[in-house]
Formats: C-alpha cells, sequence, structure tokens
C-alpha cells in the first residue's frame, strides 16, 4: 500500500468525488461573488479540505473482525471515529468569520446560526457585529469520550473572528447559559474599560438570560484572543470559552507608518515601507483574500487553539489536542511495521498544497498545565509572537513555546518537500502523546 | 439440646389458629405485605423529586497480566453502574486495545467482569500506569510494577510448584510429627504444655492470615465487599468445622482424633493460603524463591507437625495410616495452593482462600483450650508460657519469609 488513495478509492471514485468537489466549488463561488466580505481564499480551503475527506473517507473503515488491535504490536493513539456531530475541527481550521457570511459554518457541520451579524459604516468606521451566545453542550474530545462544555455558540474552540485594523468589533452577547455567569474578555488594546468583560467593569458578571453588547477597538494587528472572565477562571478557561480574534493589517497604513508594525529599528526607507506593505497585504484576508506572495499560488491560513480537556477532574488533563479533538488532525490507523497508513472521514492528515504558502494562527489556552509547544518535522518556520510584528520575531525555527494565551503566526514553506506525510505535534511527549499530536499532508 | 427443644415444643406452641386464619398465611403474610409495598411503590414512584442523579462510576482493575513481551492483560470489574470503557491510557499515553467481556465487549453491566488487552512493549522492571477511560472520562487504573513476564502454565511449572510445595508442605510437617513419641512420654502437665504451645502456634497464623485477608479484601473490587466477605469466610469456616465436630460421637479417643483431623485440615488451609502465596509470587515474576527462602518455610513450618499430633498423645495410638493422612491433609494443600495461585492473582480468592483457613485455625485453637480445659487448668504457668513460645517462635520463624 505505497499510495494511499489508490487503496481507498478506485479511480473512479476518485474521479467522480473530484467532479463532485469542482460543481460545488464553481456553485459556492458564484453565490459568494459579490460578497466583499467573505474571502474566496476560505471558501476554497475549506472545498479543498471537503473534497479532500470525501476522497480519503471512502472505504477506510478497518478491520471487519471484533478486533480493533493491528495485526501487529505497537499500537499507539486513540482507536475508533469520532461520531458526535457538534463540531468539525476539520471545517474550523480554515474558518474565519469577518461579521459578513451566509453563517453558514463549517466548524459546526454546516449548521446555520446567526455569528456573523453584518459588516456596516458608523461614524466613519467599519463595524462588523456578531452575536455571541454562550451555552452548554457535550462535545467529543477523543472517541467515545464526550466531555461537557461551556461554550460561545456551541463550540469549542469557540468561533473564529476577523476583523481589520481599526475597526469596530460589536459583539451582542447572550448568557444562554442554565447556572454560569459568563463573560467575554478580549485580548486587545482596547481604549474603554466597560467593554473588558471582567467582574469589576461595566456589567461585570452576565447572569443567565442576560445581555450585554461588547464594543471592542480591532487593535493592535495581530494573532489575539478571547474567553470568559469569570472566576474561579480556571473552570471557565478549561471547560471552553475561548476563541481567537485576528486583527488584519491594512496596507496603507503599514505604509504610512511602517515603524508601528515591524520590529525593525534601521532608517526607513523606500524599500522598507514596500516591504512592510507587502507584507500587509500578504497577512491581510479580509480585503486582500486574492493576494499570492511572489512564487506562490496563495496563502493558506488555519487556526490552531492548543487545549486540553480534564475529564475526571482531578486537576491534569486526560486529553489534549488542537482544536478539541484528540488525534483529529492525523492517521485513523498506522501499520507502524510498514510505515504505511489510513486516513478515516473524522481524522485524517491537513491537505496541504506546497505551491501555497501556510500559515498558522496558533493560540495556547491549555490550563493545568504551565506551556504548551509546537514542533513540526522536517521543516522550519517563521515565527511572528502574537502577529504584531510583520517581521518575523525568529526565523527558521522548528519549536516553539507558548504559556497560556500567549499567541502568535508560523509561516511554513513547504515547496520544496516532496508529497507526503508531515507530523507536527507539542514537544511534551505527553501531550503528544496523549492527542496534540497532528499532521500535514503536502500535495 | 435435644431436651430443652421438648420443653420448648410442649410449653410454649399455640395450637390455636391466629387472627382466624390458618398458620401458614401468618408465616408467609409479611411477605406478601412486602411485596405489595414493593409494587406500589415501583408502579408509582412516589419519591420522584428526590432523584438526585444517578451512581457514579466505579470500576477496579482487580490484577494485570503480561502474557509475553508485547502485550498487558488488565483484569477489571465494574462495581457501579453501567460503563463503557472509550480509551486507555499506558503511562500517560493513548493506546490500542481490545476489550473482551461476557456481554457486550466494551460495555459492561454492573458486575460485569472483563479483560483488556493492550498491544505494548514493556519493559522487564520497569513501571506502568495502566488507565481506563470511560465514556464520560472518568478514570480507574492500576499499577503494574516492576513488569515481569507472567509465566505461562507449563507442565514444567507444575512439576517445580509441585516440588517446592512438597518442600515446604509436607516435608516439614511430616518431620514435625516425628515428635510425637517424645511427646507421648511425657506428663500431663508438660503435654498440655506442647498443646498450648501448639495453639501459640496457631493462633499467631490465625492473626497473620486475618491481617493478610483484609489486607487482600481492599484490593477485592467493591462489588464483592470484600473485608465482608473475609469476616464470612472466617465465621463460616469456624461454624462449618464446628458443626463436622459435633457431629462426631463423644468417644474420648474418637474426639481426640476429629480434633487432630480438624487441626490438620486448618494447617492444611494454611498452607494452601502459603502456596498461593508462592504461585502468586512466580505468576508476578517474584521467582527468587531461593534455597534460603524454602528453608525459612520449612523452619516455619515444622512446628506445625506437633500441633495436630499433640492432642493424639494421651489415648491409644491411632494406626499409622491415620498420620500418614494427617501429614498429608496438613502439607500437600501448599502444592494445591501454588498450582492455582500461579493460575489467578484474583484478590477476591485470595482472601476468600485465607479468611476460610483463619476460620478453621480458630476452631482448632478453642478446640485445644476446651481439651485442656477438661483435663486441668487452662492458665497454668507451663500452658500460658507454651502459648507466649509458640507465638515467640512463629514470629520468629516469620522473620525467614520474605516473598
Amino acid at each position: 500500500m505505497t499510495d494511499r488513495q489508490d487503496s481507498v478509492a478506485s479511480p473512479a471514485e476518485t474521479q467522480q468525488a473530484a467532479s463532485f468537489t469542482k460543481d460545488l466549488e464553481n456553485r459556492l463561488i458564484d453565490s459568494i461573488k459579490n460578497h466583499e466580505g467573505v474571502s474566496r481564499r476560505a471558501v476554497l480551503g475549506g472545498l479543498a479540505l471537503a473534497g479532500g475527506s470525501l476522497i480519503t473517507g471512502v472505504g477506510t473503515s478497518t478491520a471487519d473482525d471484533d478486533s480493533t488491535l493491528p495485526d501487529e504490536t505497537s499500537g499507539f493513539g486513540a482507536p475508533g471515529e469520532y461520531t458526535n456531530q457538534q463540531f468539525d475541527p476539520h471545517g474550523f481550521l480554515r474558518e474565519f468569520n469577518t461579521g459578513d457570511a451566509t453563517n453558514e459554518r463549517d466548524a459546526i457541520f454546516g449548521r446555520k446560526d446567526d455569528l456573523n451579524g453584518g459588516v456596516y459604516e458608523e461614524n466613519g468606521q467599519t463595524v462588523r457585529e456578531f452575536n455571541f451566545t454562550a451555552i452548554n453542550v457535550e462535545q467529543e474530545i477523543l472517541p467515545g469520550i464526550t466531555f461537557p462544555m461551556w461554550t460561545y455558540n456551541g463550540q469549542v474552540p469557540g468561533p473564529t473572528i476577523r476583523v481589520e485594523e481599526g475597526d469596530l468589533i460589536r459583539v451582542h452577547f447572550t448568557n444562554g447559559s442554565e447556572k454560569m455567569d459568563h463573560t467575554i474578555h478580549p485580548h486587545l488594546r482596547n481604549l474603554n474599560p466597560r467593554m473588558d468583560g471582567v467582574p469589576q467593569n461595566g456589567p461585570g458578571l452576565l447572569k443567565p438570560g442576560e445581555s450585554f453588547t461588547y464594543e471592542w477597538q480591532a487593535q493592535p494587528v495581530g494573532t489575539h484572543l478571547y474567553h470568559c472572565h469569570t472566576l474561579p477562571l480556571k473552570a471557565h478557561v478549561h471547560r471552553g470559552l475561548y476563541g481567537t480574534i485576528i486583527v488584519d493589517p491594512k496596507p496603507e497604513r503599514v505604509y504610512d507608518n511602517p515603524r508601528k508594525y515591524i520590529n525593525y529599528h534601521g532608517p526607513i526607507t523606500e524599500e522598507v515601507r514596500e516591504m512592510a506593505a507587502e507584507r500587509a497585504r500578504s497577512r491581510n484576508m479580509v480585503t486582500h483574500a486574492e493576494y499570492s506572495p511572489e512564487g506562490f499560488d496563495g496563502v493558506d491560513e488555519m487556526v490552531m487553539v492548543m487545549n486540553g480537556f480534564d475529564t475526571n477532574f482531578n486537576g491534569d488533563n486526560e486529553v489534549y489536542g488542537v482544536n478539541t479533538r484528540g488525534f483529529c488532525y492525523a492517521p485513523s490507523s498506522t501499520d507502524a511495521y510498514n510505515g504505511e497508513w489510513e486516513s478515516s472521514e473524522t481524522k485524517h492528515p491537513i491537505q496541504i498544497d506546497r505551491n501555497e504558502i501556510q500559515r498558522v494562527h496558533l493560540v495556547n489556552m491549555i490550563e493545568f498545565d504551565f506551556v504548551n509547544s509546537f514542533h513540526c518535522h522536517s521543516q522550519f518556520f517563521d515565527y511572528y509572537d502574537a502577529g504584531t510584528s510583520l517581521f518575523p520575531d525568529r526565523s527558521t525555527i522548528d519549536t516553539i513555546l507558548q504559556c497560556q494565551a500567549q499567541r502568535g503566526v508560523l509561516e511554513f514553506d513547504y515547496s520544496n518537500h516532496q508529497p507526503g506525510l508531515y507530523m507536527f505535534h507539542a514537544h511534551q511527549s505527553e501531550f503528544a502523546e496523549l492527542g496534540w499530536m497532528s499532521f500535514f499532508e503536502v500535495n | 439440646m435435644a431436651d430443652s427443644s421438648q420443653t420448648e415444643g410442649s410449653g410454649t406452641q399455640s395450637t390455636t389458629q391466629p387472627f382466624g386464619v390458618p398458620r401458614w398465611v401468618t408465616a408467609i403474610a409479611p411477605v406478601v405485605i412486602l411485596g405489595l409495598i414493593i409494587g406500589g411503590f415501583l408502579l408509582t414512584s412516589p419519591f420522584a423529586d428526590l432523584g438526585r442523579g444517578d451512581a457514579l462510576p466505579d470500576a477496579t482493575v482487580e490484577y494485570t497480566t503480561l502474557p509475553n513481551d508485547d502485550t498487558i492483560v488488565a483484569h477489571v470489574t465494574n462495581n457501579g453502574p453501567p460503563i463503557d470503557i472509550a480509551q486507555v491510557h499506558v503511562d500517560e499515553a493513548n493506546w490500542q486495545f481490545d476489550v473482551s467481556s461476557p456481554g457486550e465487549d466494551a460495555h459492561l453491566k454492573t458486575g460485569e467482569r472483563a479483560t483488556v488487552t493492550i498491544p505494548y512493549q514493556w519493559m522487564e522492571g520497569y513501571d506502568y500506569e495502566v488507565v481506563l477511560l470511560t465514556a464520560d472520562g472518568v478514570t480507574f487504573g492500576t499499577t503494574i510494577v516492576a513488569a515481569q513476564q507472567t509465566p505461562a502454565v507449563t507442565g514444567a511449572l507444575l512439576w517445580d510448584l509441585a516440588v517446592i510445595g512438597f518442600l515446604v508442605g509436607v516435608v516439614p510437617v511430616t518431620l514435625g510429627m516425628f515428635w510425637f513419641p517424645f511427646i507421648q512420654t511425657m506428663r500431663t502437665k508438660w503435654l498440655h504444655a506442647v498443646l498450648a504451645f501448639s495453639a501459640g502456634i496457631l493462633g499467631f497464623l490465625i492473626v497473620d492470615a486475618g491481617f493478610e485477608a483484609l489486607e487482600v479484601a481492599e484490593e477485592v473490587p467493591t462489588f464483592y465487599a470484600g473485608p465482608l466477605l473475609v469476616v464470612l469466610g472466617i465465621v463460616g469456616a469456624l461454624l462449618l468445622v464446628q458443626s463436622v465436630m459435633d457431629w462426631r460421637t463423644d468417644d474420648g479417643d474418637e474426639s481426640r482424633l476429629a480434633l487432630a483431623y480438624s487441626a490438620a485440615l486448618g494447617i492444611g488451609l494454611h498452607n494452601f493460603a502459603e502456596g498461593l502465596a508462592i504461585g502468586g509470587a512466580f505468576a508476578l515474576g517474584r521467582t527468587s524463591l531461593g534455597a534460603f527462602l524454602i528453608v525459612g518455610f520449612m523452619a516455619h513450618n515444622i512446628t506445625e507437625g506437633p500441633v495436630f499430633v499433640a492432642p493424639l498423645a494421651e489415648g491409644e495410638r491411632p494406626s499409622l495410616g491415620h498420620f500418614g493422612a494427617l501429614g498429608l491433609l496438613a502439607g500437600a494443600p501448599a502444592i494445591v495452593g501454588g498450582w492455582i495461585g500461579v493460575l489467578t492473582q484474583s484478590p477476591l480468592l485470595i482472601a476468600l482462600f485465607l479468611a476460610i483457613g483463619v476460620g478453621a485455625l480458630l476452631q482448632v485453637v478453642f478446640d485445644i483450650g476446651a481439651l485442656i480445659q477438661d483435663a486441668g487448668s487452662l492458665r497454668s504457668a507451663p500452658n500460658l508460657a507454651g502459648f507466649g513460645i509458640g507465638l515467640i517462635v512463629m514470629y520468629a520463624t516469620d522473620l525467614l519469609i520474605t516473598l
């Protein structure tokens, strides 16, 4: 089984899946062509994934006999398939909400909600509106194991918000939980203390059934987060009340005032201005979705929230992962003594195109452990801590460490790599073996 | 006994019909009424408001076996409400597994037992934490200490255990019986002291095995209520042996022989438990049963020989066949115990066997006490000294055995 796809789907099936994907792609692009808020790139990303899972999902159910064990030993990993249709980490990975979208969201298996509330101008400022509701759900975190979550909009991690620097983020928040008080606290440079989402300011804690509209200034540029600030914090964070806010840079602002956006202390020449503006275009998905860096077909952006779950409430996590489901971006089964593997619908590597730049927005929301990390195999990346600088803070590294709430942007170039599987995982071996082990499949 | 029951029978029995109904009606009435109440209760569920959630999940990994280099097998009992075994951790890492149980494999009903087979390349002498996760994320597990392969049960292994059991059980017990001619020549006073010495030895074994039974009972899945099972085993064995003794005639020689047999049985049960421990040590890979340990067991057990022949010293000497039978009854169970011990490390069985031994030994001590009491003073200085020396000898020889 050297060619995995041949083994899981006949050429006819693959072709069928491919034409299906193409159809779907065209229809979706048509339907949103004039919707300037929706990124073409995001839609394409989502489709590539849907197509990929269609192909790889065919005929992958393993062994018909009773035993779930592989023929030979060395059976690491969590056997079984995910069955709960609450949250799709594969859809979540590339879902970015700008306030103006169809509200049919990949993160929740294409179900609709009213997360995106619209985009409009107000006093010369772009306002992006979102509707957040705190609700409790059971979410599957390993095949067969569910965890009682406290969530924003029924998903952990919460929805990813994507805005431009200088926008106003208006969040209508309703506490839909039955018993618990909640807030939303953004990690942004927020100038109004009433909007900070802590018990001491503004509305303070929102009781069940109460609502409040938070207004946050979208600054600074970078990858940030939001979370509930009700005490005990450990419980409210660990149970799932967190998500990502990405603030994209405006190229013209960067061009006018590059100092603010780059960690560079030399003279600002025209060349530096242009480099910084170029970086800003690359980083801006909201208004520059079509942008391709020189030599590439585009940018493939992904959100990875490193989290964990203490299922027996003993103050130590039993399950680790990125985007909640342990091992969801890894093969569903591995033939360890022959170096072979298989995908399934719910557990498969992230499909990436070597002709695109890969950009990961990495957020660490682990509770109970002091740090978390990201390490990738056979690859080195550039790292932008909190994404607040447009020039890398660290170049050519293969491992980074983050404390809780630390986040950053990672950029990968796989253009010279041979197609195939490349692992990435936490380099705390325990976290990796308890679920935080993932793969890119370079195509 | 017979007299008193006759008196009761004629004096207190009422021949009238209470409440004017047949007697059998009054006999079953409470049960019938209870049934009606339970039925009504189940049908109407009047206390539905008091429902405060389900019982908490509770399962135990009773023991683990390591049949080969690449496999860990966890033996699980579900003590609580039904659970599903959803994932397995070995040393804080997710691992593949296969659940095998009488019912639906990964779904364990209350009281159901299962084996969880995990392909894992373990290292000899290392510790491994094996944790099972239920569908709710509840964890239960155990730690394998200093992993050693569980021996396959082969003819050679059973033969080895038989030889060891023979050496630590039959040989010293038989040797101890050779004190019989000497005991026969003793004066009653000193003979009683020897009997008291025997009681001291047995007393030590009772305490020793009793503690161990309760200790093992802690590992018994709570579903079986281990400590209560130990109490039941002790009292049950005591009553059973006592009733067998009472069933014998009151003839002096025959009752002495019966006492000898019951003492041999009690010691046999004790040696059976010793065999279990030896077999268990084999199963866990602790097979450093060197010559020293066998010597220790022999020194420990040689004192058991005179215990069950001492009651025979006063009357007519029974036939040699009886001596042979007594020796086998007291010593040979060590062999059987070894075999069972290597086959199962179930704390449930081990606790039960230990408890039964304690009960049988208790009965013997009571009988020896009664024997001395009938013929003189129980609390004479030689008797007390003999009892004390019995305890000390056992304590001292016990130090030679560290399994």
